[in-house]
């Protein structure tokens, strides 16, 4: 799958479910895009050095979002 | 206050961006006798408590001297580790794996110097900002984590409770009296990232109620299907609640099934825990992770609850005095903590360090449970 | 002046043992006082205010912190750990209190010049406090605000050639013990290795792509001075396959009182004179030694190498020279299904420095692989061996089953089969077996 069609896929299938939580672990994404996680980890790389991804972290688990979604940004007074 | 860039245009974040360097190379902060030395190292002997020598196949020697450290420095403190190192180390010196500082001298002559050089340096308040020791069959650093003055999940604070308890274990830092070494850890919540589960004796803070609920918040602080979903033991489920005529988002705790872990806190700043009568501190004893003689030990719980007595946690202090004195009087040489509680076996134990059992302290926590209770007729009145 | 009063902490200063509540105290006065004329990018009572906050918790027995998630350096998932204070009217100075994780190098050794450096950075950009270390081994910076982080990454990797260490569902800033540079026992180059991995897999270290924390560790030798067995989804333990190597001289040193036994570590008290017989031989723990007419015999087949004697009697005793490593794994502290030590998953591996560790290599990733694909959410690799079994390990690994990786063997006979392991099949014709067995 080319970027540009997987970046969309991954797009869709967050905002599908943008409505309950906008974080995510790493192997949803893979599920989205259906892809094995060493070929899904370049896309979501990929998409994190676009802007499109942004990280969060529980500093023991890591988590993926669209970049600027969700509550955590109010709560942390860092949007 | 004026901002001053270091040259990172945040508009081009990726323009002159380096990352994926790593570490600075360890070969680069070798002193040269370890340099020329690597590999070669035929033996080594404990001079005195916290200086030690190593001999080389080259007839090289290098003389360690091994100073205890708050793991919580500030900058002008490791600067005055510099000091020290530039004065007699040429700059040299490491950190070991629990916290503390050591110089390296490639002369016998070198080492008085230094060890009255750093016993000579105290705060104003008259603690010694580096006691030499912490070697052999004697209590070295406690490893531990943040507490209170950098975690949120924190059950007891770390650098106070280590501060007391080495004070009250200084003698033993500084000699080597005991039958074996004997490590100290500290955690200060069940999530450990301070890995003291095999330890001698390890202190962890434990919180023993179950979050609040901040109803009116939940929804609007937190993303509730991430709250239910840091739960390790599928506690919390979301709930429908009214709050001034209004239907809200919330969740509601499994009290009973709550393991006081904290996750749920760490994704919903809603769902807080910490109380200062529910927190305090389980006391761990008779792991080790060496393969000397007997097998790596997890430690097991022999006290389920102390509390939070700030500034100097004396109960804490005391259960721990007692245990290591006992231990001290009672075990073989060579003997650890852990190996002599088994050989007397955790009765005894219980019996020698006058510590009290209680439910608490039988494991009822999913199958291992099974294999920690008597299955044998053998056991001692 | 300090900005609160803390008269709790201040019972902190007295004792022997270093005081951190003195050391702040003593920087939060230096700062106030900012003799070098610093320009401070952060509040310049940040340690007064962090003071102030400690206090309130020694009162109050509650911490003052929040967890924040999404602070962190642009590409990165991890290295930033996000802190707020749930007080920042009555202390602005920590409101925004991050903390951010600099890998260490291999074996913490150091020197004052690059130290300096590190210190003045931070002085400048945060709060001037640090962790040397942190559990996993990082140099923890402890506290700056958000608009520093990138600022001082960008310092860090372009004028001090450093990186960032691991947190979250990453790689975690592997780390060693002392090892060869200081350390006869050591089996292998722990720095050497330590480091080697941590470059090659500096993507791994930054980049999460896996279900939860992923920790190595590097101990030289059986004595596990870090750890590793405890704490590491993978530890690398230094060992050796041919006989310890005996200096009978030296033996009789020790025997006659010359040298004093496990290099001096008990000479806090009197424990009469040393009895080969009853502090090695019957201490070994495969009985697999002798001492008979002056000289110490080994059964060196028998030894499980579990480095007493060798720490008894340094002098005289030295690990076997075909060295290497075993690797185990799968330990971690006990959240959730309880503690797990590591396992021994490959007996004996060759530490080749030449080709860059390769055999090593190829059972790391081999374990990514499984446990990327396997792993749940948050399950670390010691509990998805619980899950799946250790012999799906030794599948996707596919390492031999050899009888040093159980303990005993199992105590069920509950064996799942699998169709090609047994003659024929299971496709049968009940027809044919009607044929002589009634209905």
């Amino acid at each position: 799958m080319e970027y540009e069609e997987a970046k969309q896929k991954l797009i869709d299938g967050l905002t599908k479910k943008t409505k309950s939580k906008s974080k995510f672990y790493f192997s949803d994404l893979a599920d989205i895009l259906e892809m094995k996680p060493r070929d899904a980890k370049k896309i979501v790389n990929q998409m994190v050095t676009d802007g499109i991804l942004e990280f969060w972290s529980s500093g023991s688990t890591s988590m993926y979002g669209l970049k600027g979604m969700g509550k955590q940004a109010a709560a942390e007074h860092e949007a | 206050m004026a901002f001053i860039s270091s040259g990172y245009n945040p508009d081009k974040p990726m323009e002159n961006r380096i990352t994926d360097i790593g570490p600075k190379n360890f070969e680069d902060f070798y002193p040269p006798v370890i340099k020329n030395n690597k590999a070669k190292w035929l033996y080594h002997e404990i001079l005195k408590p916290g200086v030690l020598v190593h001999v080389s196949e080259t007839g090289d020697e290098v003389y360690t001297v091994r100073a205890g450290g708050a793991r919580l420095m500030t900058v002008d403190l490791i600067r005055e580790i510099c000091d020290v190192a530039d004065k007699h180390c040429s700059g040299y010196f490491r950190f070991t794996t629990r916290n503390n500082i050591e110089f390296m001298v490639d002369k016998k002559d070198k080492v008085e110097p230094l060890i009255k050089d750093l016993e000579s340096r105290k705060f104003p308040g008259g603690s010694y900002k580096f006691p030499v020791g912490g070697t052999g069959a004697g209590i070295t650093n406690i490893v531990h984590t943040q507490g209170w003055i950098h975690c949120h999940t924190p059950a007891t604070d770390a650098s106070g409770p280590v501060k007391a308890a080495m004070d009250v274990l200084f003698d033993d830092f500084k000699d080597m009296r005991l039958p074996a070494h004997l490590r100290v850890s500290l955690a200060c919540c069940l999530n450990m990232c301070g890995a003291v589960h095999c330890s001698d004796i390890a202190i962890l803070g434990y919180h023993r109620k179950p979050p609040m609920v901040d109803h009116a918040y939940v929804d609007s602080m937190c993303e509730i299907p991430l709250a239910i979903a840091a739960c390790p033991t599928a506690a919390i489920k979301p709930k429908k609640i009214e709050i001034d005529g209004q239907q809200k988002n919330s969740v509601e705790v499994n009290n009973s099934r709550c393991m006081f872990c904290g996750n749920c806190y760490t994704m919903c700043p809603a769902l807080p825990l910490s109380d200062k009568e529910g927190d305090g501190i389980v006391i761990m004893a008779g792991g080790k992770v060496s393969n000397r003689i007997s097998n790596p030990k997890f430690s097991k719980v022999v006290v389920a609850f102390l509390p939070n007595e700030a500034p100097r946690w004396p109960s804490t202090t005391a259960v721990i005095k007692k245990m290591v004195d006992v231990y001290a009087k009672d075990a073989r040489k060579y003997e650890r903590l852990g190996e002599w509680a088994e050989r007397i076996g955790w009765e005894r134990f219980f019996e020698k360090c006058e510590l009290e059992f209680s439910h608490h302290l039988i494991d009822d926590f999913r199958d291992p449970a099974y294999y920690t209770w008597r299955q044998t007729t053998n056991f001692k009145f | 002046m300090a900005k609160h009063k803390t008269p709790l902490l201040d019972q902190l200063v007295s004792g022997p043992w270093p005081s951190f509540v003195d050391d702040m105290k003593q920087y939060a006065a230096a700062r106030a006082k900012n003799e070098k004329k610093i320009e401070y990018q952060i509040p310049v009572d940040v340690v007064d205010d962090l003071m102030g906050l400690l206090e309130l918790s020694y009162a109050d027995g509650t911490t003052h912190w929040k967890h924040g998630g999404i602070v962190g350096v642009f590409g990165y998932g991890g290295g930033v750990i996000g802190r707020y204070c749930d007080q920042p009217e009555t202390f602005p100075g920590v409101a925004h209190f991050h903390t951010m994780r600099v890998a260490q190098p291999a074996g913490k050794f150091y020197k004052s010049e690059y130290v300096r450096k590190l210190c003045d950075l931070w002085e400048f950009r945060g709060s001037g406090l640090t962790n040397m270390h942190g559990s996993t081994g990082d140099i923890i910076f402890l506290g700056t605000q958000t608009p520093q982080l990138e600022e001082i990454f960008y310092e860090l990797t372009h004028t001090m050639g450093q990186d960032l260490g691991g947190s979250g569902s990453n790689l975690r800033t592997p780390s060693d013990c002392i090892g060869q540079a200081r350390c006869e026992f050591a089996c292998y180059d722990t720095q050497d290795l330590c480091h080697t991995l941590t470059n090659d897999y500096q993507d791994e270290l930054h980049r999460p792509a896996f279900p939860y924390k992923f920790k190595f560790k590097f101990d030289g030798c059986p004595n596990c001075c870090v750890a590793s067995i405890a704490r590491a989804d993978i530890s690398f333990i230094g060992t050796w396959k041919d006989d310890i190597r005996i200096d009978q001289e030296a033996v009789a040193g020790y025997v006659s009182g010359k040298f004093k036994p496990n290099a001096g570590a008990h000479a806090g008290r009197d424990w009469g004179p040393f009895d080969i017989v009853k502090e090695v031989i019957d201490l070994c723990p495969t009985e697999c030694m002798k001492y008979e007419n002056g000289k110490l015999a080994i059964n060196n087949k028998e030894c499980t190498r579990c480095m007493h004697c060798i720490n008894v009697m340094p002098r005289a005793l030295r690990p076997g020279k075909e060295t290497g490593l075993s690797i185990l794994v799968g330990a971690k502290a006990p959240i959730l299904d309880g503690a797990q030590m590591g396992s021994l998953l490959v007996p004996f591996v060759e530490v080749n420095k030449e080709d860059g560790y390769q055999a090593i290599k190829d059972v790391i990733e081999a374990i990514w692989d499984w446990w990327m694909e396997e792993g749940k959410n948050r399950e670390r690799l010691g509990e998805l061996m619980k899950r799946q079994g250790f012999q799906k390990l030794l599948e996707v690994t596919g390492i031999k089953p050899v009888p040093q990786h159980v303990k005993e063997p199992r105590h069920n006979p509950y064996i799942f089969w699998k169709e090609d392991e047994v003659e024929g099949g299971w496709e049968r014709d009940v027809t044919e077996y009607r044929k002589h067995h009634q209905r």
